[in-house]
């Protein structure tokens, strides 16, 4: 420990440096992995985490991944391995340990300085394209239990000692986990990821001495709670409740899942309360929430409806409280409960919860339900490849566009759900029929499926596609149909989600919202995506916005008078006479 | 007599190469509205120099290089044609999908970005070709007809196809090419295929879209200048500088003007290979040139310059990607303009808030009221007020001062001379951090590489650069303050040709590879017999892209020999890729097979006749200048000998703490570095 105080300068170099270590890690994951998942969706994360097991630094990792979860996994490490040592490493997917889901698969690397103290851990955590699940999806919503689920599960389990793999669980795992090879692949970007890390702050500790960067992760967590300090004190203080639902999947009663997020925001004592203790008991599905995707889908309501600039690690977090109860679905899950789908369907209703309640707060802060997941265009697909005879299994990311309105801004459209914030990139057409035996026969955006408002809403996406040649598995959690995105303040719902099996005789029929469709050459599958909640009222919209919606086809002039109160042509020209008239009756 | 001219924002460079290979260097004003008036007053620089008029001076000149940011700003402000997309039925939104992705995902006041080509102007046409070639769906030219039609009836000026799997069989994008050419004469078309040959629709087509719109533009700008420098006097070839680090005439730059979109940033690292050559030949550097409001770094790894597909337009995921292959150089916004300011939570920030050319930093004495990275030099003494820019404009050193202690010196309770050094650091760190992402992209260690500094302000912080990203050496050229525009003198007349095919180590198509490389070097053959009378050497190269079966990026990977005739040739290649992935990501997987999935051929033809490459020596001046004082970190105000970059002897190796000045730039050399200057006339430091 030293008295040294940093100055401000100081402070913004060595954040800077640590930011880019961080920002390092991830860059290498996402070149060298070999699953489409890792590297198209760029479904991973990279973070430093400190001695004390508190998040430093996250690069611009997915927020669902990060926020919390690095901590417990690190603490978890640490009790089950008091004695680390440098060139250690440590896979962790265990969702009862700190994990978010069995799906992101962490390789923790402790970093141990000269004298043998354990200074950092860093983290790769991506998530794969198979876990060995009993069927092959990674987002399994029907698991009665992790038996049924079947993903291996490793709760902070040795794979590698003095920079060496430990050989029994590498075969253990290419036992176990559908195409062996893509996932060692994987395996071996993770560990690239994770020794760049290392090699840096090891570097950087030498460099500037390790108490000096003691004092600094102090310091950074107390002026990032003195950022998230002025931000609360901006917001109005209140408690308000909000509810989310879940549309009705296998192993969930007859109305869906209902999460009821109470948020209690105390300007004065710059403090936000989000208790979810009020929810039902865990099911007998993979829908539970980890304990780290209910902390962090209660996060993610909050920072996405303050000030972006307030640094997302320990320090601002302490400002945050959310209340959890052990054996809840939105809460401390209970072995052997499954958690197969934890990062998203649930985790969103958490996180859609608190961001539109905090918007009931008063205009000015909040934000819209971001749409749900996850539509057959972003599912999982499995077979045997006809064009060569291999087997392959893939989630391919073919469209989504759930994103929400904001207090000043339209909706960021590429979002698959609240949890990845848009980080999550699209597939090619062309990539994904080269690698999975697809025809991609039609990719849009749907006419008037977007949540109007004065800040509108994404519209959602329509997908049709099948296989080109031989048949295919598509396994998805389709939810947001019965329940789409909410618009707050006045706001519209974004568009609902559906899906259509269309034979070969152009017979369409209607899918269930969670299921593994077995997909016969000639047949295709049409998938409806959500679009995300608009904000505000859309008679307050600017006539200008809505004529240029018109005139890019995103909205019918019919939609345009009708909800927006905007007399435009098919053209697009705008009637700003008539239009003073609709607005003023 | 050959010209080379790159305008940025703030100043146009020109270098001028006399017949019997001396090398003068000239600044001028850039004049935004009208580029070729900038252009003109450099040239009428020159000219006086040698006590020529304008007209005897550019009509010795047989060659006119230029390099200019024409393309790039006109997508900016939005001034390029109006342009239609036509594409495979069922895809209209290609442009508004693009690859998703974005950056600061809690950041929820950035709008998500519109298509280049507006929906209501893209048009889908009944047709389907499949992963391997074959038709699923034939051409519906009846609804081509009518999609043209309407797009006349628009008054569309420029048309841009882009149809699924058009790179494997490109028939349907040709026969629409074939329709259009009939149907809607004069109006210019990129087919997709022909522009960008990659497997991602979005980027292929995101190249056509941004080809076509700049196509009419382009054309006029080009034909305008070869006009005005005709009428000026000059006769000889005018030449476009290309995103590729190579140079085109500029009637060919009106059928592909996507390939000068990066025109002038892409020449910084031909002259970086040129002076690390001249010093150690085959070392790896990293180039940074320096500017008023952006920092561009690019790299040159074993005499290679990277290349990315991944060149934005604005930031990544927020503005438009160009998708076609590109020197890789990335800018950030930090330079002299950078603003320092200390937030509410007591933290310094440096940018990306930007002075820029005005206001200024507060020292200008133009309106400027936030310090700046140049206030702070001034404050250290770094920059000589009576002497910036050869005495032409005066530093306000006191403005500077008050501006530095007030908003950057009392919050952070420091000194001022401290507070403007923690300015100039934590600038350092913002560009080293940037160096450091660029590099782990291209894998390349910046220890072991020579830092490369270019620009006139390059040489206030790049000692401190290179110490932290721990390289030996430093070097800043002789004309190191118009990087580009000599870089542009020195780089060759290019063309670079692409295949898209997929093959892979497990089952390698031996008759297409062949075939394909055949294709590239008939092309790349066919340029050089076209410029033939002033070639002096030909080189091609090419590169495989290739990765990791089911990897997604690929790397680029430079083939060693001309054809694959057997499985040895197969698993030498196999080795270099191993090694190459290795190298780049610190892993290599040898029980993958690896797949190719592009071929890219560059053909470089010289026309250079000089080797050396010397800036002449105008008029005599002193060696050393005397002293003045100057603050460094940790030791306080020193006396500092000042020396003049022109007529510093070569060889002598001397210990910091100095600065070394010359009209367009100022080294700033601290106590614990040396330097010397080097016999290629090189200002070497060694950190």
């Amino acid at each position: 420990m030293t008295d040294k105080v940093l100055n401000g300068a100081e402070m913004a170099v060595l954040n800077s440096r640590l930011e880019g270590a961080a920002r390092k890690m991830a860059n290498t994951l996402l070149r060298t992995g070999r699953s489409g998942v890792l590297n198209r969706a760029k479904d991973f994360s990279c973070c430093i985490v400190t001695a004390d097991c508190e998040l430093l630094a996250s690069a611009e990792s997915l927020p669902i991944h990060v926020l919390s979860g690095p901590d417990m996994m690190a603490r978890v490490m640490k009790e089950f391995h008091p004695d680390l040592k440098r060139g250690d490493a440590f896979l962790h997917n265990s969702p009862y340990h700190g994990c978010s889901h069995a799906a992101d698969l962490t390789l923790l690397a402790p970093v141990v300085d000269d004298e043998g103290v354990h200074r950092f851990t860093v983290l790769a955590k991506a998530h794969q394209a198979d876990i060995g699940n009993s069927e092959p999806t990674t987002y399994m919503g029907n698991a009665r239990d992790v038996y049924h689920e079947g993903a291996l599960i490793f709760p902070a389990v040795q794979v590698q000692r003095d920079y060496k793999d430990i050989g029994d669980i590498i075969r253990l795992c290419e036992m176990r986990i559908r195409v062996p090879a893509q996932w060692r692949g994987d395996y071996l970007a993770m560990v690239g990821a994770a020794r760049i890390g290392e090699k840096e702050l090891l570097a950087l500790g030498r460099e500037v001495g390790w108490d000096k960067l003691q004092a600094f992760t102090r310091q950074w967590f107390d002026y990032s709670e003195a950022l998230m300090v002025e931000a609360v004190k901006a917001m109005s203080s209140g408690t308000v409740t909000a509810s989310s639902t879940h549309d009705p999947f296998p192993g969930m009663p007859p109305e869906g899942v209902t999460v009821k997020s109470v948020v209690t925001i105390d300007s004065d004592a710059s403090r936000i309360t989000v208790d979810l203790t009020d929810n039902i008991d865990c099911l007998p599905c993979g829908m539970n929430l980890s304990e780290a995707t209910a902390r962090t889908g209660a996060m993610i309501g909050v920072f996405n409806s303050i000030d972006h600039r307030v640094p997302k690690n320990a320090g601002s977090f302490r400002r945050i409280e959310v209340k959890l109860r052990r054996g809840c679905i939105v809460g401390i899950p209970v072995h052997p409960y499954s958690c197969s789908a934890g990062t998203t369907n649930i985790a969103d209703r958490v996180a859609n919860g608190v961001q539109a309640a905090i918007a009931g707060l008063g205009q000015g802060v909040g934000m819209a339900e971001v749409g749900a997941v996850i539509a057959p265009s972003s599912g999982v697909i499995s077979g045997i490849d006809a064009r060569n005879g291999k087997a392959f299994v893939n989630q391919i990311f073919l469209a989504f566009s759930a994103g929400a309105a904001a207090p000043k801004n339209d909706a960021w459209w590429s979002t698959a759900h609240v949890g990845n914030a848009g980080l999550c990139c699209i597939d090619g057409v062309e990539l994904d029929e080269l690698y999975q035996p697809l025809l991609v026969k039609k990719r849009a955006f749907l006419t008037d499926s977007e949540g109007a408002g004065r800040h509108s809403g994404a519209p959602s996406t329509y997908v049709e596609f099948g296989p080109l040649k031989g048949e295919i598995d598509v396994g998805y959690v389709s939810d947001g149909h019965q329940n789409p995105a909410k618009g707050v303040c006045g706001g519209q719902n974004g568009g609902a989600a559906n899906q259509f099996l269309m034979s070969r005789d152009g017979g369409k029929v209607e899918l269930a919202g969670c299921a593994l469709v077995h997909v016969s050459e000639g047949e295709t599958i049409i998938a409806i995506s959500t679009g995300g909640g608009g904000y505000g009222d859309p008679t307050t919209r600017a006539p200008e916005a809505v004529a240029e919606d018109v005139r890019e086809g995103y909205i019918t002039p019919d939609r345009a008078r009708i909800i927006y109160k905007v007399s435009v042509d098919a053209a697009g020209n705008l009637d700003v006479a008539a239009t003073r008239r609709l607005r003023s009756n | 007599m050959r010209f080379a001219t790159d305008t940025g924002g703030t100043f146009t460079d020109l270098v001028v190469e006399d017949d019997d290979g001396r090398v003068t260097m000239y600044k001028a004003s850039t004049v935004p509205s009208d580029p070729v008036a900038g252009v003109l007053a450099a040239l009428t620089l020159a000219a006086k120099d040698r006590r020529l008029s304008l007209a005897d001076l550019l009509a010795r000149g047989d060659t006119f290089i230029h390099g200019t940011t024409h393309a790039i700003n006109a997508i900016i402000t939005g001034r390029t044609a109006k342009t239609a997309l036509i594409v495979t039925e069922g895809h209209r939104d290609i442009l508004t999908f693009r690859e998703g992705g974005r950056i600061e995902p809690f950041n929820h006041t950035v709008p998500y970005p519109k298509p280049y080509v507006p929906r209501a102007l893209t048009f889908e046409v009944p047709e389907r070709v499949v992963y391997n070639g074959e038709v699923l769906t034939p051409l519906d030219e009846s609804a081509v007809l009518e999609v043209i039609a309407y797009i006349k009836a628009a008054g569309v000026e420029a048309v841009a196809v882009c149809l699924l799997w058009s790179t494997i069989n490109p028939a349907h994008e040709k026969r629409i090419g074939e329709l259009l050419a009939t149907h809607l004469p004069g109006v210019p078309v990129t087919l997709s295929h022909a522009i960008n040959p990659t497997l991602r629709e979005f980027r292929r087509a995101s190249s056509a879209a941004i080809d076509a719109s700049l196509k009419p533009l382009m054309s006029r700008y080009l034909g305008g200048l070869t006009q005005r420098l005709k009428e000026a006097g000059f006769a000889g070839e005018v030449m476009v500088l290309t995103s590729g680090g190579g140079m085109m005439a500029a009637q060919d730059v009106a059928e592909a003007p996507v390939r000068v979109i990066n025109s002038g940033p892409s020449m910084a690292p031909i002259a970086g290979r040129y002076y690390t050559d001249l010093e150690d030949k085959g070392q790896s550097a990293i180039v940074a040139d320096t500017g008023g409001t952006t920092y561009d770094i690019s790299l040159v790894r074993d005499e290679h310059i990277p290349m990315t597909r991944e060149l934005w337009i604005g930031q990544p995921t927020r503005g438009h990607l160009v998708g076609y292959p590109s020197v890789d150089v990335k800018s950030i916004g930090a330079g002299g303009g950078s603003i320092a300011r200390v937030d509410a939570g007591g933290l310094l920030h440096v940018g990306p808030m930007s002075a820029g050319a005005v206001p200024g930093p507060v020292c200008y004495g133009k309106g400027g009221t936030e310090p700046t990275v140049t206030d702070a030099t001034v404050v250290l003494g770094y920059l000589d007020p009576d002497f910036f820019l050869g005495g032409a404009m005066k530093l306000d050193r006191d403005a500077a001062y008050r501006a530095v202690a007030e908003k950057v010196a009392m919050p952070l309770g420091l000194g001022v001379e401290e507070a403007a050094w923690n300015i100039i650091n934590l600038a350092t760190e913002n560009m080293v951090q940037a160096i450091a992402d660029i590099t782990v992209a291209q894998g390349i260690d910046p220890a072991g590489a020579v830092l490369i500094g270019g620009g006139g302000a390059a040489g206030l912080n790049s000692t401190f650069i290179a110490r932290r990203l721990g390289c030996e050496t430093l070097l800043i050229p002789e004309t190191g303050a118009a990087l580009s525009a000599a870089g542009a003198m020195m780089s060759d007349v290019t063309g670079e040709y692409a295949v898209s095919l997929f093959t892979t180590t497990a089952d390698f198509d031996y008759a297409r590879m062949n075939a394909a490389l055949e294709e590239l070097r008939a092309k790349c053959a066919a340029l050089a017999n076209r410029a033939a009378k002033k070639v002096l050497a030909t080189r091609v190269s090419i590169v495989a892209e290739a990765r990791y079966e089911n990897q997604v990026w690929d790397i680029d990977l430079p083939l060693t020999i001309a054809r694959f005739n057997d499985e040895k040739d197969l698993a030498a290649f196999r080795a270099i890729f191993d090694d190459a992935h290795e190298q780049i990501f610190t892993i290599r997987d040898p029980s993958s097979h690896v797949e190719i999935v592009g071929l890219r051929a560059t053909v470089s033809c010289k026309v250079r006749p000089h080797e050396a490459f010397r800036l002449e020596q105008v008029g005599k001046v002193d060696a050393k200048l005397g002293k003045r004082s100057v603050y460094f970190t940790g030791i306080g105000w020193v006396d500092t000998a000042i020396y003049r970059l022109e007529a510093l002897p070569e060889g002598k190796q001397h210990q910091g703490p100095a600065i070394i000045e010359s009209p367009f730039t100022s080294i700033v050399v601290d106590p614990q570095a040396r330097f010397r200057r080097s016999a290629a006339g090189s200002i070497i430091i060694h950190p």
